[in-house]
């Protein structure tokens, strides 16, 4: 694990994303992998990186295709990166993105590689849409074998009712509790006492950071244009609305109970989009003559039970990487938290300001601390901008690595929830 | 063994009929039991009222357990909600007031607890029937009632001291009440400086497991030290919690002995299956299945002890369930010496001599045992006069174990069944067996794995707390209450 006495540090030189974009409007056609080459060729042109310095490529997905399910070696061999590197092709949920940059830190760090790119895809408008199970098991056999008319009849007897054969569209529902997500994040809301009010204010904060961010084209330099075909490009997020206000996103109705508090306006929505980091050792970067932006300094993953609470993991991913980290929470000028809802977020930070908890779930006296509302989200978050599940922790690493370049400051955390009751979190440091 | 009314009380249609006949029959609630290993949150979903009088000191590490439990936390006065929430964010759980016009106020409530450490006074304990007057209605089927209050002493203040007795009564005679309903009420009394352990306690009186016990008072006090130092409550293992132990269970092939040996295999523990060579069969497949390990053994041969000994090995022993024991009827006066002997050599002297190779040698520092005693050592029944001084025995045994190995953070303890539904049961003559269904608070017999429940309870690190105490499974049994 990375710390300060690490002799090689892994740095981050760059970021590259495509657009964000809401599922089902100009990226319908482009796919997880069309959209990880995207990022990553832009990526590999902003730094005019050398044909043979990238030795391997980590990417991350969760709705991984099913003809090509490595998805970073489609990319690299799409690109025609040198065949020589190699690829892999990681899930865990929301934290793949995060994920893959980290094990591509790891590689880093063990000098198994100096060179690496690692990022994150995926397309929802893509999601395969999956025939039932019963379906496919009944019918398998005759696809496979030498069917007899007498095999047909059989295959139909198995079938149940016509309801449970109809092709479903794929949700986000947890596979051991049958809870879709947004049902979750309701509970949550509920446990820890967490108002309408306070989920549309955190959403109205993330579209003003994003759209704040895209109007000073300080996010210019971390997304790249893309053609979509037929002499279309798309240059800018296609979520953010700067314009949104606090009357309008109160007016939504909820969205997983009836007199719930999640809206389509307070959570992130089902979003297409890529995202690709370039890290190296330091040496290395030094070497080839680049000005890295920031360093890996500690992360963690953890687990909770899904069917408590299933996104309060950063509240226990946090304070783990803090302490690898060797720091506190009052050290990190940024605090980055995926938006996969707003009340998750708001759990989250409740979690970490609270003494309870912290002697409850990590058996420490004192809450690990306040969040600043000043340092969290400052460009904005999932909510606003999208949340293309692979890609948000490479957007996440990219945002900040630019924030601590472009700030002179010294420490950021993120942290990002996951499904699964997953929970991750980094540190990175200023080099 | 079959229950008729049992079952007939299962089928709605069954139950309207009996009602419209208005026939004086009792139907037995059938009581909600949980299935399978212990979980995480048992009380999910659930809505638990709590109460206190004056300080109510425990009430925020009742409400801690609780939450952690997965309840939904209500509150008797608003003016605690503000003390409490602490207790319940840890668990991610907001506190509310149980106030007549809140929303939840119409809510099925799961448990009534209420503290009543702060009780003082003989007026002082109004408090415990305006907490419990207008909310016993809202209890739900298989509900629970737990009162909480301190030891009797005699050193105490008078008035103290007639307070905490009253609670027993209270909690004795509302379980006979409420026992229709499926419901249980207890009443634990906490020892000064053992309540870090009230919360597993607690905890396991509130789940569905604990159904058959009703109308018990327990104790919890700080006799057994703590195995390894500071074991805080917090660390308190629910789930798995007999993960990594080595436990023997005496008589395993079939009935209690059967239960207890499954139920703490799926709490984790390795489970050695002590039985006679006669039920070789029974008790081979038992350990094949948990993945335990067979011994056949007679507990009474002279060489059991060192066989018992060999088998456990360098590893030794965390849980011993001395559950072996056997019946032989006869009034004293028509009693054979051998019938006296017999019952005395299984379930005394073996208990005795093996427990005594054991303690030396074998069992580990904070490590259980469990002797399985019987509400006719207590209550003593006609053509018992052997099994009932067997089993009373074993009360004073444990007693006096439980001092002799609390530096060494063991803890010994006896469970006394009441009308279990068992093969020894389902011999005895029909209108006999019926009153010892029928007359208890539940109005119907228990199952092994209630008994099985009630041991894995007390083998587990929660109960730390409980020692040289006799806990009764019974169902709120009228005899020898």
């Amino acid at each position: 694990m990375a710390s300060s006495q690490s002799k090689r540090r892994a740095v981050v030189v760059g970021g590259m994303r495509t657009p964000f974009l809401k599922a089902f409007t100009d990226f319908t056609r482009l796919d997880t992998i069309a959209l990880g080459v995207a990022a990553t060729r832009a990526l590999l042109a902003k730094h005019d990186l050398p044909y043979r310095a990238v030795e391997g490529v980590v990417w991350g997905g969760v709705i991984l295709p099913a003809g090509a399910p490595n998805v970073g070696r489609e990319i690299a061999l799409d690109l025609k990166l040198d065949p020589a590197a190699e690829a892999m092709t990681v899930t865990r949920a929301c934290a793949s993105g995060l994920q893959a940059v980290t094990l591509a830190a790891a590689a880093i760090e063990r000098g198994e590689a100096d060179v690496m790119i690692a990022g994150g895809s995926d397309s929802t408008s893509n999601a395969s849409v999956q025939l039932p199970q019963q379906l496919v098991h009944a019918f398998a056999p005759l696809a496979l074998g030498k069917p007899t008319p007498g095999d047909y009849l059989a295959a139909l007897a198995k079938l149940g009712p016509v309801a449970d054969l109809v092709p479903r569209r794929p949700q986000i529902a947890e596979r051991t509790t049958g809870e879709v997500m947004g049902e979750s994040a309701e509970r949550m809301a509920q446990r820890w006492e967490i108002t309408r009010e306070a989920q549309d204010a955190l959403a109205l904060r993330s579209h003003q950071h994003a759209a704040a961010a895209i109007a000073s084209g300080r996010l210019a330099g971390e997304v790249t244009k893309v053609d979509v075909g037929d002499g279309k490009w798309v240059h800018t997020d296609g979520l953010v609305r700067g314009d949104t206000s606090a009357e309008k996103l109160a007016k939504l109705r909820p969205a997983f109970a009836k007199d719930g508090t999640i809206t389509a306006g307070n959570a992130s929505p089902l979003t297409d989009g890529g995202a690709a980091v370039l890290l190296m050792s330091e040496e290395r970067a030094k070497a080839l003559g680049y000005k890295p932006l920031a360093a890996f300094r500690s992360w963690a993953y953890v687990g909770v039970d899904p069917a408590d609470q299933l996104l309060i993991g950063p509240a226990l991913a946090v304070p783990r990487a803090l302490d690898r980290a060797g720091i506190t929470l009052a050290d990190c000028d940024f605090v980055d938290l995926h938006e996969a809802f707003a009340a998750q977020v708001l759990c989250v930070v409740k979690a970490i300001g609270s003494a309870a908890w912290a002697r409850a779930r990590l058996g420490r006296d004192t809450a690990v601390g306040e969040v600043d509302p000043a340092r969290l989200n400052v460009r904005g978050g999932s909510i606003a901008l999208g949340h293309p599940f692979g890609a948000t922790g490479a957007r996440m690493v990219t945002t900040m690595a630019n924030e601590l370049a472009a700030s002179g400051k010294q420490h950021a955390v993120l942290g990002i929830c996951a499904a699964g009751g997953l929970g991750a979190a980094a540190v990175l440091e200023a080099v | 063994m079959n229950d008729v009314l049992l079952t007939l009380s299962k089928s709605p249609a069954a139950r309207n009929v009996l009602g419209a006949l208005k026939l004086p029959i009792p139907l037995p609630e059938p009581l909600a039991r949980g299935d399978g290993a212990w979980v995480a949150r048992p009380l999910e979903g659930a809505t638990v009222v709590l109460g206190g009088a004056g300080k109510a000191e425990l009430l925020p590490a009742i409400t801690g357990a609780l939450a952690e439990a997965g309840a939904t936390i209500l509150v008797d006065d608003d003016a605690r909600v503000a003390a409490l929430r602490d207790a319940a964010q840890a668990h991610a759980r907001p506190v509310r007031a149980d106030v007549a016009d809140a929303a939840d106020a119409r809510d099925r409530i799961q448990a009534l607890v209420f503290d009543a450490t702060g009780i003082e006074t003989v007026d002082g304990l109004r408090a415990a029937y305006e907490f419990l007057h207008p909310r016993v209605g809202r209890l739900a089927r298989s509900g629970r009632v737990v009162l909480v209050g301190r030891e009797r002493a005699s050193d105490a203040g008078a008035q103290a001291n007639a307070v905490r007795a009253a609670l027993v009564g209270l909690a004795k005679a509302l379980a006979k009440e409420i026992g229709k309903k499926g419901a249980t009420a207890n009443c634990v009394a906490v020892a000064p400086g053992a309540e870090g352990r009230l919360a597993p306690v607690l905890r396991w009186l509130c789940d569905p497991r604990s159904a058959f016990v009703t109308a018990q008072p327990l104790a919890v006090t700080a006799r057994a030290k703590l195995p390894g130092g500071n074991g805080k409550a917090a660390s308190t293992p629910y789930v798995r919690p007999l993960d990594g132990k080595v436990a023997i269970v005496t008589g395993a092939a079939r009935g209690i002995g059967r239960a207890t040996a499954l139920a703490l295999a799926a709490e984790g523990a390795r489970v050695v299956c002590l039985d006679r060579a006669e039920d070789s069969k029974d008790t081979s497949e038992l350990a094949r299945q948990i993945g335990g390990t067979a011994l056949l053994v007679d507990v009474t041969a002279a060489d059991a002890p060192a066989k018992i000994l060999e088998a456990l090995g360098e590893r030794g022993v965390d849980i011993v369930v001395h559950n072996a024991g056997i019946t032989r009827d006869k009034t004293l006066a028509r009693m054979k010496p051998e019938h006296w002997d017999a019952v005395m050599a299984v379930n005394l002297a073996a208990v005795v001599r093996i427990t005594d190779a054991l303690v030396p040698r074998a069992l580990r520092d904070g490590g259980r045992i469990v002797c399985l005693s019987s509400v006719s050592g207590i209550a003593g029944n006609v053509g018992q006069t052997n099994y009932a001084a067997s089993k009373a025995a074993l009360i004073g045994y444990v007693d006096a174990l439980a001092t002799q190995l609390a530096p060494r953070g063991i803890t010994a303890n006896a469970i006394a069944p009441g009308f279990i539904e068992t093969r020894m049961t389902a011999a005895i003559p029909m209108m006999i067996r019926e009153a010892g269904r029928r007359l208890s608070a539940l109005g119907q017999g228990g199952l092994p794995e209630d008994v099985a429940q009630a041991i894995t309870f007390l083998a587990s690190p929660g109960a730390q707390g409980i020692t040289g105490s006799t806990l009764r499974v019974c169902g709120g049994a009228l005899i020898g209450a």
